[in-house]
């Protein structure tokens, strides 16, 4: 792929001595190393440490593969990790990864990823009714925290809030939910990313509300935002990635082309030549 | 077209067409006992002695192999060591269904308390990372216990102790038409079903509807006379008998159980 394609590959896979897209980064203690190829260049050296992401996306964006990256590379560098599948069964979750190179079941047998299906959980918490109340959302907080501490957690997704938050009857109670869970998780170190599904990426024209997030009472509580879509370029779906804030670094807010490869996601900056906006 | 049950002579001598409510003063009352293919409602409250009464109803079993006692507050053991205090033959089959919903479903009601007040322990946290599936207790009770008692073959005799239990969990419209479905089976198969209720569990209107669809119904009182108590039988419906409608004292003996004392005609 190519310039001709609307995308230009400046960037190599990150290794030991190479160059970035971004000249040579001075990467600080305080940030939390995605190890996603292009987005620590993007987030001028990684994510600040605790910090509460919200990835918003369209179907088929690669959210999930973008988050399972993130906990991986920190599982290979001996972290430990959490992935709470909402959306789908952790069997299919897993069977789905293995196609790319970045992963290895061995992480999962070591307890290095810890990957939990959301459903089971309910369950063990009794959270079997349609609606959460207050008790229901507490004990929810209180058993990722639980996790996040017995096994100190530096890494954790959820995939998705959305269907979580589909289970809270009112946006206070989501706000609340979302404030808990970010600040508990922020004293413990522990750097999360909240997969929200979104059916149109943007800023709603009238109503002034961002199209961010599923609910629209996410992105301020939250520490960044990261959203995945597609652009149609001349009848071909292009996905792109933009950091939208993140707390505590400066970051790039353009468009980068997101590519799925063996290897995982691959970002690259996006020419605007070439691409309809 | 409804179904038709052929129905073996010998059967037919043998079973009669009345069988024993397992009183024998009570059965003399009712001019020799329960016509075969009633269904029969008890409504009490509690201490008065439904629940002995109901296990009497079962003790008179003619077929043990076709007999069943469905219970949904006590455990096998239980109802083992009573049968066993009145010298009742025990080859009748006992199902208890409040003994499976606690092991099943309320064992995980204190699971999940245990994990909401307590948290994860290391070993719960490595437990719930390998468990890739929900352990689904999807047991309809209800539909168990009609399934149960519809596969009775004829002259089958039965006793659900009690009924609150599925109007506590289900919808009340539900429970009363699977009491519908019962009742068409006792009649169609001539079989004798013994059905329980306590006082105020369902409203006055679901109360008349139940009474409408039994064909016998017991009302079982307890009352404090001075220092003492007294029970109390009341049969407010007898189909096709008005004449046996009565109300009477009872007493509890070590050999027959619930014992009618007095008995005063209500019409």
């Amino acid at each position: 792929m190519g310039a001709s394609d609307g995308i230009e590959l400046l960037g190599k896979p990150r290794g030991p001595g190479s160059d970035t897209m971004l000249g040579t980064p001075q990467y600080k203690r305080d940030r939390c190393v995605t190890g996603v190829h292009g987005l620590d260049e993007i987030l001028r050296g990684g994510i600040p440490y605790g910090s509460t992401l919200l990835v918003g996306g369209t179907c088929g964006s690669g959210k999930t593969t973008l988050a399972m990256e993130f906990v991986v590379n920190g599982a290979a560098m001996g972290e430990a990790t959490a992935y709470f599948a909402a959306t789908e069964p952790s069997v299919k979750l897993l069977e789905n990864v293995r196609q790319f190179s970045f992963f290895d079941m061995d992480m999962v047998d070591k307890g290095l990823l810890n990957v939990f299906d959301m459903d089971v959980t309910y369950s063990w918490l009794g959270l079997t009714k349609a609606t959460f109340t207050m008790d229901d959302v507490n004990a929810l907080v209180k058993a990722i925290t639980d996790i996040v501490n017995t096994i100190g957690v530096t890494r954790l997704v959820i995939d998705s809030v959305t269907t979580l938050c589909y289970k809270i009857p009112n946006d206070q109670l989501i706000r609340d939910f979302l404030f808990t869970l970010g600040k508990t998780l922020a004293t413990q170190g522990c750097t999360t990313m909240l997969i929200a599904e979104i059916t149109s990426v943007g800023m709603s024209h009238g109503g002034g509300r961002s199209l961010w997030s599923s609910f629209g009472v996410e992105e301020a509580i939250l520490d960044g935002i990261m959203v995945l879509g597609d652009i149609d370029r001349r009848g071909h779906l292009l996905r792109y990635l933009q950091v939208i804030k993140m707390r505590g670094t400066d970051h790039s807010r353009a468009k980068y082309a997101l590519e799925l490869t063996p290897n995982g996601v691959m970002l690259t900056p996006m020419l605007k030549w070439g691409v309809d906006v | 077209m409804a179904r038709k049950i052929e129905f073996d002579a010998e059967d037919v001598e043998f079973f009669g067409d009345v069988g024993s409510i397992g009183s024998p003063k009570l059965d003399n009352m009712m001019r020799g006992g329960i016509p075969r293919g009633f269904t029969i409602l008890c409504v009490g409250e509690p201490g008065a002695g439904m629940d002995l009464f109901c296990k009497q109803f079962s003790s008179v079993a003619e077929d043990p192999e076709n007999t069943v006692l469905i219970s949904t507050g006590e455990s096998q053991h239980e109802i083992l060591q009573l049968f066993r205090r009145y010298s009742w033959p025990l080859d009748l089959r006992v199902r208890t269904i409040g003994e499976e919903f606690n092991r099943n479903v309320l064992e995980r009601d204190l699971k999940a308390s245990k994990f909401r007040l307590e948290g994860f322990s290391m070993a719960d946290i490595q437990k719930l990372a390998q468990t890739r599936f929900v352990e689904v207790d999807d047991t309809d009770y209800l539909i168990e216990m009609v399934s149960q008692v519809t596969n009775l073959g004829p002259y089958f005799r039965c006793v659900v102790d009690n009924l609150d239990f599925f109007f506590q969990r289900h919808d009340d419209a539900r429970v009363v038409s699977m009491i519908r479905v019962m009742q068409a089976h006792t009649q169609l198969n001539r079989g004798l079903l013994m059905l329980s209720i306590s006082s105020d569990t369902v409203n006055k209107s679901l109360e008349r509807e139940m009474v409408l669809i039994a064909d016998i119904v017991f009302d079982f009182e307890v009352k404090m006379i001075g220092t003492e108590f007294e029970t109390r039988m009341v049969i407010r419906k007898f189909r096709n008998a008005p004449e046996n409608l009565s109300v009477m004292s009872y007493r509890v003996t070590e050999e027959e159980g619930i014992t009618p004392e007095t008995v005063e005609r209500i019409i």
